[in-house]
């Protein structure tokens, strides 16, 4: 079981729209929620949201950005930058989403470098894939 | 040689500039001139993370910030300046930085405050600094993306 919460954070209908995605492919997905930033909205009253969303419950929480750079991850990597209980993993993709679902136990640093890696490999183009996967 | 483009916008780093502005100007460097954030090191080190990769993040005050620019200026380096108010540009102005352009990108609504275009809003004070940015040969202008037409502030000021 699964033991940290997953907060996906992003601008617009993306997060909202990769947690359902990610339930389309691994069924619902318990203690998870989607943080969007509004166009309008101030990075001030995101961290709000945000801080809702992670929670004062103590738990490890896994909070996945669509952006580096954007304001989601600016204000998420600022809590977890003081709270270590947070870990804001930017790049966020539907592979990384489902992976972090799927996850069993804490989140540690071995889940998170895996996390990484799939988001990684997950980025390829054909042609190039093929012949990698030829050779 | 002047500073092509300052940016006033008061979530500095966000991804309007990282997946825009960088791109469009062929920035490799950030500049911040901030008094607070200068001040600040947790603020500093969360605006460095905020860039992608390679591109180096400088959070300055305004006396260094000056310095720098006109250091910039002079240069052929592609940057992208970026303030938190038109009071922090006004004073980049007045120590001698030339700066062509002035690009409002994202100033935030509340009290007090008078909506100009879509997420610009300026309150008198801030009002009053951008005409006197104009009046110092800076041209001010609304450009929320890169893909924007400009809109210069003369054509949305109240007071004309």
């Amino acid at each position: 079981m699964r033991t940290f919460r997953i907060v996906i954070a992003g601008h617009g209908t993306l997060p909202a729209a990769l947690l359902s995605t990610t339930e389309l492919i691994c069924g619902p997905v318990a203690d998870a929620a989607a943080v969007a930033l509004e166009p309008t909205e101030s990075p001030d009253h995101y961290a709000e949201s945000l801080r809702d969303a992670i929670g004062h419950d103590g738990r490890r929480v896994l909070v996945l950005c669509d952006l580096l750079g954007g304001t989601p991850f600016n204000v998420a990597s600022a809590i977890a930058r003081r709270s270590p209980r947070v870990v804001c993993v930017s790049g966020a993709s539907l592979a990384i989403a489902v992976e972090a679902a799927l996850a069993d136990g804490d989140l540690d640093d071995a889940l998170v470098e895996r996390l990484l890696e799939v988001g990684r490999s997950g980025i390829v183009e054909t042609e190039r894939h093929r012949a990698r996967r030829a050779s | 040689m002047s500073l092509r483009l300052v940016r006033i916008d008061d979530r500095l780093i966000h991804g309007q500039v990282v997946a825009g502005w960088l791109r469009a100007l062929g920035a490799q460097r950030i500049v911040i001139v901030d008094d607070a954030a200068a001040r600040d090191e947790f603020l500093r080190e969360v605006l460095s993370l905020a860039a992608p990769s390679g591109v180096p993040v400088e959070v300055l005050d305004v006396a260094g910030g000056a310095a720098r620019c006109i250091d910039l200026a002079t240069s052929q380096e592609p940057v992208i300046v970026l303030a938190r108010s038109p009071r922090t540009v006004l004073a980049l102005r007045q120590a001698g930085v030339p700066i062509e352009v002035v690009d409002l990108g994202g100033l935030g609504a509340g009290p007090g405050r008078r909506r100009l275009h879509r997420t610009i809003s300026v309150s008198s004070d801030e009002l009053a600094e951008l005409r006197e940015l104009e009046q110092l040969g800076t041209r001010v202008e609304i450009r929320i993306v890169a893909d924007d037409r400009p809109i210069a502030l003369r054509s949305v000021d109240p007071a004309r």
